[in-house]
């Protein structure tokens, strides 16, 4: 195992699931009680969820791996990002989540919310998307994943190297860098093309529930300015930025976390 | 019968752009002479120069005896400057008349599959039924390099195979719907001289999709830049395979291909061989291990191999010594040439032998005096052994230590 799961349940909160959807073994963590919070994990789950632990005080938090990330199977037959909205309908079937859905979703994970809030926004309360991917915004251009050479990635994801390091091997390690390949060839299904999808200018306005935006200031994949794009496009949405924070600003700032959860409240 | 009773030897020619910059050998200034290595280094006049030059290597080859010449493809580097070889090959064919012309080749999901196999029909047609083709899936940096996706790309060169030889063998309009290529009327005109269609190998690096494609469809195979010993094993699965499917392969089917050097001594030849074949190994061939593995390249479990045993190695650390011990490089007197390659050739069961000749920064001298000598004093030896041979075939075939008589 390298990262993902082992580090999420660091503090022995999640509990694992493992459910079958359309013949794909799809791992599940969840805790805590209350109305449904489903996270949608971005293109790396090496770090972990243990920022998403305050969620679970007020929330039944769903964290599900998406086919071909840490415990779940992978998917060949997926081609584009639609594939994951059906693959999302039917685990929400399986869970009986029909209504009044908390969809926080993140870069990769943040696109797949989006598209999956275009095209089903009454299942959903509230949306928030975090330095979501996929938006192509020409005077804002982020970073083509695929261009970042692996020894180079983790300061293009945090601002503060510190917060990320002890996820991070110390030596060379095979399995930590085949589970990243996983995790590239994953994306590459869906994203090698273009690691954007017209669809999202031209649809996000359907998405009529309230929606937050949180980004990091010093987001070297996505840069925060992309914010003002998807606020545009997205009637109901408000943006909160924080400073001192990349890419993963829930893992560098408690006050992002904490933000989600009042906005979802 | 013995494979030396039929040797054919062909010429390859990898045609480089030698000029590189000042610093080229620093490694962690340019990680990579493939994908990212600037185009601004490229200086068209030099290429006409080298181009002009490169071509009439190939044409004396024909003049010198040799049976074909080799053309292959790649982009973004200064390794090959054959960014379509069919191009080249088209150059070669009218300043030829006997030579076999072997695309070996373009990657097919480079283009669109009905457009190679008209354009190979061309090659085929205009040079009198001398070609020969092979089908690479391309290296990992063609994939960087060109807008195709490399997750799906054995799936689609699949396809796109069957495409290929759809349109040489069925007459056309035919249809084709495959989850890649749909197709409503293939009907190419030309279509290829030789039937049912010009010689078909794959070309790998012995990954196991590639060798049960071969295996399967019925081509010959043949295996780059790997260690003899590995490749000898891949050999023996893919006949076992292919007999499996049906197909009775002969020696003509696993080309082996061997880079040497002659000249009137082995000293000699070693000193005017050694730093070409090492621009080669550790420069022209230079590149990373995220170049050569794009994301769904190979599969997580190859990667995961791959990233443990330092696989990548060949590429950008050359060692003399090391590599004689694990490829096919001989550098010496002809006898001595001759009699490795013979060695090489009844071990491998392969008669087709690829001959690379011009190596890295050779300057034209040298890679005429070693095609001229390799022409003229080692394939007449080769062939003149032949029964010499044969009979130690035949005492390995009972048992014996195959290497006992050819040292």
């Amino acid at each position: 195992m390298a990262g993902g799961a082992r580090s999420a349940n660091a503090k022995g909160v999640f509990k694992h699931e493992s459910l079958t959807v359309n013949g794909i073994k799809t791992a599940l963590l969840t805790a805590g009680q209350g109305e449904p919070l489903v996270f949608f994990h971005g293109g790396g789950v090496f770090h972990g969820f243990d920022f998403a632990l305050p969620w679970t005080e007020r929330f039944k938090v769903y964290i599900p791996f998406h086919p071909g990330f840490g415990d779940s199977g992978d998917d060949p037959e997926i081609v584009d990002m639609h594939d994951y909205v059906l693959h999302y309908l039917e685990l929400f079937d399986l869970l009986k989540l029909e209504r009044g859905l908390r969809l926080v979703g993140f870069s990769i994970g943040g696109w797949m919310a989006a598209e999956f809030a275009m095209e089903h926004r009454r299942r959903l309360h509230k949306l928030v998307l975090v330095a979501p991917a996929g938006l192509r915004v020409k005077e804002h251009p982020g970073t083509d994943l695929f261009r970042i050479p692996p020894e180079q990635v983790p300061a293009y994801l945090v601002h503060d190297l510190k917060v990320i390091e002890r996820h991070l091997p110390k030596e060379p390690d095979a399995d930590f860098l085949a589970a990243r390949y996983r995790e590239m060839t994953t994306i590459a299904r869906i994203a090698w093309e273009r690691p954007y999808s017209h669809r999202l200018a031209r649809w996000l306005h359907r998405i009529n529930v309230p929606t937050l935006l949180v980004w990091g200031e010093q987001d070297r994949m996505l840069p925060y300015q992309q914010a003002a794009s998807w606020a545009k496009l997205i009637p109901a949405a408000t943006v909160q930025t924080f400073r001192n924070a990349g890419h993963l600003v829930l893992d560098e700032k408690p006050e992002a976390v904490k933000a989600v959860g009042e906005f979802l409240a | 019968m013995s494979v030396l009773e039929d040797l054919k030897f062909y010429f390859f020619h990898f045609m480089p752009y030698v000029y590189l910059p000042p610093d080229y050998e620093d490694h962690e200034k340019y990680p990579s002479m493939w994908v990212d290595f600037s185009n601004r280094f490229y200086d068209p006049r030099k290429g006409n120069e080298l181009y002009r030059r490169y071509i009439g290597e190939m044409v004396m080859a024909e003049k010198l005896g040799y049976d074909g010449v080799v053309v292959n493809e790649h982009h973004n580097t200064p390794y090959s400057m054959m960014a379509s070889c069919t191009l080249v090959a088209a150059a070669i064919v009218p300043q030829t008349e006997r030579v076999k012309i072997c695309a070996w080749g373009v990657p097919i999901n480079l283009e669109f599959p009905n457009r190679l196999a008209e354009e190979y029909a061309i090659l085929d047609v205009m040079s009198g039924g001398r070609l020969e083709v092979a089908v690479p899936l391309g290296t990992g940096m063609e994939y960087w390099a060109n807008p195709v996706n490399p997750v799906t790309a054995r799936e689609r060169m699949r396809e796109a195979i069957e495409v290929m030889i759809q349109a040489w063998t069925a007459d056309g309009p035919t249809t084709y719907t495959g989850k890649y290529f749909n197709y409503r009327y293939l009907n190419p005109w030309p279509r290829p001289l030789q039937k049912p269609h010009p010689k078909v190998y794959m070309v790998g690096v012995g990954s196991p999709e590639t060798i049960d494609m071969a295996a399967e469809m019925g081509f010959g195979y043949s295996i780059v830049f790997i260690p003899v010993k590995a490749q000898l094993q891949v050999f023996a699965e893919f006949r076992e395979k292919a007999a499996k499917h049906g197909h009775h392969l002969t020696s003509d089917d696993t080309p082996i291909g061997v880079f040497a050097y002659v000249a009137e001594s082995d000293e000699q030849a070693e000193r005017e061989y050694k730093e070409h074949i090492a621009f080669f190994f550790d420069h022209l061939i230079r590149t990373t291990p995220r170049f050569l593995a794009p994301p769904g390249y190979i599969s997580t479990e190859q990667f995961k191999l791959r990233a443990a045993s330092g696989h990548d190695k060949l590429h950008g650390h050359f060692d003399w010594d090391e590599s004689v011990k694990q490829m096919r490089i001989v550098a010496g007197t002809p006898e001595r040439v001759a009699n490795q390659i013979g060695h090489w050739a009844e071990e491998a069961q392969a008669s087709k032998i690829i001959c690379h000749l011009h190596m890295g920064n050779m300057p034209r001298w040298k890679t005429v005096k070693n095609l001229t000598l390799f022409a003229e004093e080692v394939i007449p030896r080769l062939r003149r052994t032949r029964p010499a041979l044969a009979e130690r075939m035949a005492v390995a075939a009972n048992g014996q230590a195959l290497q006992a008589g050819v040292k």
